[in-house]
């Protein structure tokens, strides 16, 4: 016995094969996955600060995908940007930092510092140096990434 | 006098055992997460990131940094639905 189910009322996951309309321009989306974007979020949110306000900010008008895609692009074509230019310049603090990351639960603590310091030090020089102003930490006391011997490290893996 | 060395027995046991299962367990973690220790805590939000890195790489811990997605990447996402009658 079989009954017509309507497309409308599927359980299963959904995936939609057709492109964009052409009369959308293309832009390749950002192929960096979540440790190595986890590694230059700092760096991302200094770079492009004035694309990725200005999406935020059409976003906050209006939730419609269709209305912010023209900022959508330029936030992935300045992402894209940067991450070219940190491979070029300082690929191995980079790939040190992001692979001591996905070692520890993509966690910014001081388990990574090390290299932290390391990519940071290229970067400055190099490219770009993020305010790494963290708002709500206490002003009395020196931000944890410069704090020199702190007190929680990590186990032995 | 000659030394008990049967009462070692059972700490060996012990130890055996446990380090036997313990190190089964390891390895068998890290081989559902190519080589890294598992991730924990992971909320929707990181669920959502491991997902786009299956994507990306055919692997929920896999990694690239390449700038530029692959081919059918843009399409390739996947949304629930749910029956509404």
């Amino acid at each position: 016995m079989s009954t017509f189910h309507d497309g409308s009322t599927s359980t299963h996951p959904y995936k939609e094969p057709s492109p964009l309309p052409s009369s959308i321009p293309k832009v390749d989306e950002l192929g960096t996955t979540s440790a190595p974007l986890k590694s230059a979020a700092f760096f991302i949110g200094a770079y492009c600060k004035d694309y990725n306000e200005d999406f935020m900010l059409c976003k906050a008008e209006n939730r419609d995908p269709a209305h912010c895609l023209k900022e959508g692009r330029r936030v992935t074509r300045c992402a894209q940007d940067l991450i070219t230019k940190m491979r070029e310049n300082c690929l191995k603090q980079f790939d040190e930092h992001w692979s001591c990351l996905e070692a520890n639960n993509q966690v910014l603590n001081n388990r990574c510092r090390k290299p932290e310091r390391t990519l940071n030090k290229c970067m400055f020089e190099k490219l770009v140096r993020p305010d790494q102003n963290h708002p709500g930490s206490p002003p009395s006391q020196k931000p944890i990434h410069e704090v020199e011997k702190p007190v929680f490290t990590g186990v032995q893996k | 006098m000659p030394v008990p060395w049967e009462a070692l027995i059972p700490f060996g046991l012990l130890t055996a055992m446990f380090g036997t299962a313990g190190t089964l367990m390891n390895v068998s973690k890290r081989g559902q997460n190519l080589g890294k220790s598992p991730r924990y805590h992971v909320d929707p939000w990181d669920e959502m990131m491991m997902e786009r890195d299956k994507r990306l790489t055919g692997h929920i811990r896999g990694q690239s940094t390449e700038p530029i997605a692959p081919e059918g990447f843009a399409t390739s996402s996947v949304w629930y639905t749910q029956k509404t009658n």
